[in-house]
């Protein structure tokens, strides 16, 4: 089971500014300003190299902040997912797609 | 030329006939009424306004006196901005409020080339304090304090920015105190010239005060900020000036802003550039001579 399959829209068109660990994330598709923690941007960084299972992600952000992983962090990083989608940053890929 | 110039018969023909044309920060604003005790305040609380004689108005408003069908012995007064009116009839001794708040909802929704903050901003060796903050924080009180002791006003209302060059342009105007905060401003400020007391509005009573004169002598006078200070009048509370993280400043003042999500990009880019130019506190406060002492502090 490797989850849905994710990657970023327009990363490119992204104006990011950090505010010393907090960043400020523009996004001109939209016209909207999105506040984003360290985990919310790495996120967007792995999805922009290329589409990412759900289970790579986790594993991904683990490593990067050295967590422990469990059904609470994968739950909340789904939401965080999910959110990302809502807002536009990102979206689900079709695994045929991927072939 | 400024308001209190004209002789008053000329004011008053003006005023009813082709406009009193005066200038408003960077904006002309042409008022036109034939309301007789509208215009009287308007004389006393104007005085120093300058006149844009013979020059482009960027906004024509009016303040007509109309007999709505169910008062028909209670005159009241209509506001009108370019032949349209954004609000229900005002009871007539409240025309002075309703043309104070008409031109900020005009300044509010139709200026676009600026970034416009809900501030208050005053000026201290070249350099802007923003106050920003949403109605009933006291911004206004604590403005007009900061003016009766040696800031120069740029408004009670709006932080003005050009998004180009982070420039503040200087918009003083009447500051229109409420409530209590109107006994607090003529214990502490005896100097202070307060218009009369306009009881029963949406927001109360209301008191206007007219600005020092050097803030309109002055009022083509850009200066950059330097300076964001979110304030909160506390009863009873001591003077705290904390420092702020630059990603919750960015955050109250974008969400502060009118038109920060219509400026889009040019919106982002200046809003960036402006918390990372500017040391950003929170500040409570409950004494005036300890915020006037604190401010001095920072700015000198």
């Amino acid at each position: 089971m490797t989850g849905a399959y994710w990657r970023s829209v327009s990363f490119s068109s992204l104006q990011i500014e950090e505010w010393g660990g907090e960043f400020t994330v523009f996004q001109p598709n939209s016209g909207k300003t999105h506040f984003l923690n360290q985990m919310g941007l790495h996120i967007l960084l792995c999805l922009d190299r290329a589409p990412t299972s759900e289970d790579e992600i986790f594993v991904f952000l683990t490593d990067q902040f050295q967590l422990t992983l469990d059904q609470n962090f994968s739950q909340q990083t789904i939401k965080t997912l999910h959110r990302f989608d809502e807002l536009g940053l990102i979206e689900k890929v079709r695994p045929e797609s991927l072939t | 030329m400024t308001v209190g110039q004209v002789p008053f018969g000329k004011f008053i023909a003006l005023l009813s006939d082709s406009g009193l044309r005066v200038r408003v920060g960077p904006f002309n604003i042409r008022i036109n009424t034939k309301s007789v005790t509208l215009a009287n305040h308007i004389y006393r609380l104007y005085e120093s306004y300058k006149l844009a004689e013979d020059e482009f108005a960027e906004f024509h408003v009016q303040v007509i006196v109309v007999h709505p069908k169910r008062k028909i012995f209670s005159p009241h007064i209509r506001f009108f901005v370019d032949g349209h009116s954004p609000f229900p009839p005002f009871p007539q001794e409240q025309g002075l409020t309703a043309l104070e708040w008409g031109i900020n909802l005009v300044i509010a929704a139709r200026v676009s080339h600026l970034l416009l903050f809900h501030s208050a901003a005053v000026e201290r060796n070249g350099q802007v304090i923003l106050f920003p903050a949403w109605p009933g924080s006291g911004k206004t009180t604590l403005c007009t304090a900061l003016i009766y002791r040696g800031y120069r006003l740029f408004s009670d209302e709006f932080g003005l920015m050009d998004p180009d060059n982070g420039d503040f342009f200087p918009i003083p105007r009447l500051m229109p105190l409420k409530n209590e905060s109107i006994q607090v401003i003529r214990d502490y400020l005896p100097e202070a010239i307060l218009g009369h007391e306009i009881p029963k509005t949406l927001k109360g009573t209301i008191a206007h005060v007219r600005p020092p004169k050097e803030s309109f002598m002055r009022s083509e006078e850009t200066a950059k900020a330097k300076w964001i200070i979110f304030p909160k009048w506390v009863a009873g509370s001591s003077l705290s000036l904390e420092p702020l993280p630059d990603s919750e400043a960015f955050l109250l003042l974008a969400s502060n802003s009118f038109n920060y999500e219509v400026l889009g990009e040019v919106g982002f880019q200046a809003v960036t550039h402006l918390i990372r130019t500017c040391s950003c506190y929170k500040l409570v406060y409950s004494d005036f001579d300890d915020v006037i002492s604190a401010m001095n502090d920072l700015t000198d």
